[in-house]
C-alpha cells in the first residue's frame, strides 16, 4: 500500500474539534462515506502551509470538506475510536439503518379489510422476513465494507506515520549518506510522506544551477520593470502567455486561477525564469511544473528546483523544442515498447498511432496534468529518485495497464485513451507493473537503449 | 457504427483562442469556461451525416503556442480538413493568421479544405476584431469564414459540418483522391448510401452527437 494514497489523512489541522461523538448515527455515516471516498488530490501539505492559522477557527463548509477525514482520524487516535464506534453501532439488530424502508411494511392487515387466509397470511409472512433479511444482509455487507476500508485507512495512516518519523530522524538528518541506501530507496518508492515530500523534492533535484533566493528576487525585479518599462518583446509576449495559462493551470484546485491565492505567486515564478533564461522563455507545460512546485515548496525553493529541473537533459530537450534530441527519446522509448509490450507496439505501428501524440503532455508536464494528482505526486516523488528514465518506465505502465483495451481499439479511441486518461487510474497497480519493468533490469534498460540509439546515430 | 468517410480535421490558431472548447461544444455538446490548456495534441471525433452518408470526423485539437509550431507542422499531413481560429476579443490572434496559413498551406495536401472561423462572438462588447474583417481575410485567401460561439454553440456545428460538405462536395468532384489516405479520407467500412433513417440531400447532426 503506497503511503500517499490518501494524502488528505495526514493533515494536522482539524477544523473539526468540536466535532461531537453524540452526533446523530446518519451524520456520522455520512461523514464515514466522505472519509472513505477515493483520494483525488495531493494537497494536504499544501493546504496545511497555506493556512495553518485561519483553519482552527474556520468551519466553514469548504473547510469541513477538506478536513472531515483528519479529524476522523484524529478523534480515532485520540482513544475515542472511531472504528470501534461503528462497530457497536453496526450490530444488525441495534441497527434502525439496517432495516431500511422494509421494515415499514405493516406485519397484521387492518382491520378494516377482510381476513387473509392463513395459507396465505403465513405466505406473505414468510416473505416479509426474507425481504427483512435480504435488506439487513445488504446493509451488514455494506457496512462491513465501509469497515474494510477504514481499517485499511487507519493502517495507512500508520504507515504515513512510521515513515514520516524514518525520513525526519534517520535519513534527512544524514541526507548524503542514507539517500543511496537501499532501505531509503525501497521506502522512497512507496511515496514520500508529504510532510517531507518538499523537502525530499528539493535536496533530490540538486542546485547544480547554483541558483539563490536573492538571484530569484532580483529576476523578478527585472521581469517587473522590463513589463512597466515595456523592453523587451520577447518577454512581453512571454508574459501575456503565462497570463492566460495561469487561470487554465490545474482550474479545478482554483487556487492558481484569478484571485486564487496562488495564482500571483506562479506568476512570479515564471516571469521570474522568462528573465532567468530568456533563450528559453516561458513554453507550455512549464505552468504546470511550477504549480506542482508550489505545492509543496516555498516560492524561492519552488523556483531553485524548477530551474534546475528544467536543466534535466529531457526536460531541457523539450523547453528548447530540440527536434533532434526529441526524437531520440521517442526512439529510445519506441525501442522500449517493444521490447515490453510487442503487441502494442505492433498495434500503434499498424494504426500509425505515433509516440510523441501521447508522450508530449506526460513528458512536458511530468504527469501532473495527466494523473490524479495524489498519483502525479508519487511519480515526482520516484522521479526525484530514479531522473528521466522513471518518465518512460510510467508510460509503458499505463500502455500496460490499457493494454487489452488498446489492443481492441481503432487509433481514436487509443489515442483520445492516452490523452485523456481515466481519473480512475489504479495508481497502486500502476506501480505494481513499473516495479516489474525495473525488476529484470540491472542498469536501466532505458538508459541503455538510449545509449545505443544514441551510438548509432554518433551522437556520443 | 458504419461509416462510408472519415475526414481528418485539424484545428489550428493561437494559444487561448477556444479551439478545445469548439471541439467539447461540437463533440460533447458543452461548454467549459475554464479549460485546461492542450499540450501536444487532444483528439475528438463524431458521426455527421452529409447527403445520407454517414460520415466520420476524427479531430486533431493542437496546442496553439508558437513554440509548438514546429511540432504542429508536423500533423497537417493527411488532414482533409483543418479550422483556423482567432479569437474576435484578441487583434494579435487574428494578425498571426497569415503565418498560420502559410504553415498550413506550406504543410499539409494542395487540397485541403480550410475554415476560418472568428469565436467568442458572444463577447461582442469585447470585440477588437469587425466581422467584415475576417470576411476581407477569408475572401482574400479563398477561405470559408464563420464566427462561432463555443460557450453559446453558435454557428459551431455549422463550423464542422460545412468544412465536411466541402471536402464531400470536392470528392464528388474528383478532385480528392479517395484511395490516397494523405489527402485525410478514408473509405468506411460500408461504402455504402447509409440506411433511411437518415435524412437524404440535407447536412445534419447524428443523433446526440456522441462519440464515435
Amino acid at each position: 500500500m503506497p503511503l500517499n494514497s490518501n494524502p488528505h489523512s495526514h493533515t494536522s489541522l482539524s477544523s473539526l474539534s468540536n466535532y461531537s461523538s453524540s452526533t446523530d448515527f446518519t451524520e456520522h455515516t455520512n461523514s464515514l462515506e466522505r472519509s472513505c471516498e477515493p483520494p483525488r488530490f495531493g494537497l494536504a501539505s499544501f493546504w496545511t502551509r497555506a493556512f495553518t492559522r485561519k483553519t482552527d477557527n474556520d468551519h466553514s463548509a469548504a473547510s469541513w470538506k477538506l478536513f472531515s477525514r483528519t479529524s476522523f482520524f484524529q478523534k480515532s487516535r485520540s482513544g475515542q475510536s472511531s472504528c470501534s464506534s461503528l462497530n457497536s453501532s453496526s450490530s444488525p439488530t441495534l441497527n434502525p439503518r439496517s432495516i431500511g424502508s422494509t421494515g415499514l411494511i405493516l406485519h397484521s392487515r387492518p382491520s378494516f379489510l377482510p381476513a387473509k387466509c392463513p395459507e396465505e397470511e403465513l405466505h406473505h409472512q414468510i416473505l416479509h422476513h426474507k425481504l427483512l433479511e435480504e435488506s439487513q444482509r445488504r446493509e451488514q455487507t455494506k457496512l462491513q465494507e465501509k469497515e474494510k476500508r477504514i481499517e485499511e485507512l487507519c493502517k495507512q495512516e500508520e504507515q504515513v506515520a512510521a515513515a514520516t518519523k524514518i525520513w525526519t530522524s534517520e535519513i534527512l538528518p544524514q541526507w548524503e549518506i542514507s539517500r543511496k541506501l537501499r532501505k531509503t530507496r525501497d521506502l522512497w518508492w512507496q511515496g514520500l510522506p508529504p510532510s517531507v515530500r518538499g523537502q525530499v523534492w528539493k535536496l533530490s533535484i540538486g542546485n547544480d544551477l547554483n541558483v539563490t533566493p536573492e538571484l530569484f528576487a532580483l529576476c523578478l525585479e527585472r521581469a517587473k520593470e522590463k513589463l512597466i518599462n515595456c523592453d523587451g518583446v520577447g518577454l512581453e509576449s512571454s508574459v501575456e502567455g503565462i497570463k492566460l495559462d495561469l487561470s487554465r493551470t490545474f482550474p479545478h484546485l482554483g487556487i492558481f486561477q484569478t484571485g486564487g491565492p496562488y495564482h500571483n505567486v506562479l506568476g512570479d515564478l515564471l516571469s521570474a525564469y522568462v528573465c532567468f533564461r530568456p533563450d528559453i522563455g516561458y513554453v507550455q507545460g512549464m505552468s504546470f511544473l511550477a504549480a506542482t512546485l508550489l505545492l509543496n515548496l516555498e516560492v524561492s525553493d519552488a523556483f531553485i528546483s524548477f530551474s534546475n529541473l528544467l536543466n534535466r537533459p529531457l526536460l531541457h530537450a523539450f523547453f528548447r523544442l530540440d527536434h533532434a534530441k526529441m526524437a531520440d527519446f521517442y526512439a529510445g522509448f519506441e525501442a522500449l515498447l517493444k521490447s515490453q509490450l510487442p503487441k502494442v507496439y505492433s498495434h500503434f505501428l499498424a494504426l500509425n498511432l505515433t509516440p510523441d501524440l501521447y508522450l508530449q503532455e506526460w513528458i512536458y508536464t511530468l504527469y501532473s496534468r495527466s494523473l490524479p494528482l495524489d498519483l502525479a505526486s508519487r511519480v515526482w516523488d520516484v522521479y526525484c529518485r530514479d531522473g528521466d528514465d522513471l518518465i518512460f518506465r510510467i508510460a509503458i505502465g499505463i500502455l500496460k495497464l490499457y493494454e487489452s483495451t488498446l489492443l481492441e481499439s481503432d487509433f481514436i479511441h487509443s489515442a483520445q485513451l492516452l490523452t485523456n486518461l481515466p481519473e480512475d487510474i489504479d495508481g497502486i497497480k500502476l506501480f505494481k507493473i513499473v516495479e516489474q519493468i525495473g525488476a529484470y533490469q540491472e542498469k536501466s534498460r532505458f538508459t541503455q537503449m538510449l545509449t545505443h540509439h544514441f551510438k548509432v546515430k554518433g551522437h556520443t | 457504427m458504419s461509416y462510408a468517410y472519415l475526414f481528418k480535421y485539424i484545428i489550428i490558431g493561437d494559444t487561448g483562442v477556444g479551439k478545445s472548447c469548439l471541439l467539447l461544444q461540437f463533440t460533447d455538446k458543452r461548454f467549459q469556461p475554464v479549460h485546461d490548456l492542450t499540450i501536444g495534441v487532444e483528439f475528438g471525433a463524431r458521426m455527421i451525416t452529409i447527403d445520407g452518408k454517414q460520415i466520420k470526423l476524427q479531430i486533431w485539437d493542437t496546442a496553439g503556442q508558437e513554440a509548438f509550431r514546429s511540432i504542429t507542422r508536423s500533423y497537417y499531413r493527411g488532414a482533409a480538413g483543418a479550422l483556423l481560429v482567432y479569437d474576435i476579443t484578441r487583434r494579435d490572434t487574428f494578425n498571426h493568421l497569415t503565418t498560420w496559413l502559410e504553415d498550413a498551406r506550406q504543410h499539409s495536401n494542395s487540397n485541403m479544405v480550410i475554415m476560418l472561423i472568428g469565436n467568442k462572438s458572444d463577447l461582442e462588447s469585447r470585440r477588437e476584431v469587425k466581422k467584415e474583417e475576417g470576411e476581407a481575410f477569408a475572401r482574400e485567401h479563398g477561405l470559408v469564414f464563420m464566427e462561432t460561439s463555443a460557450k453559446t454553440a453558435a454557428n459551431v456545428e455549422e463550423a464542422f459540418i460545412n468544412t465536411a460538405r466541402e471536402i464531400y462536395e470536392k470528392i464528388q468532384e474528383g478532385v480528392f483522391d479517395i484511395n490516397n489516405e494523405a489527402n485525410g479520407i478514408k473509405l468506411g467500412p460500408q461504402h455504402l448510401p447509409s440506411n433511411a433513417n437518415t435524412p437524404s440531400g440535407g447536412a445534419s447532426a447524428s443523433q446526440g452527437g456522441a462519440c464515435c
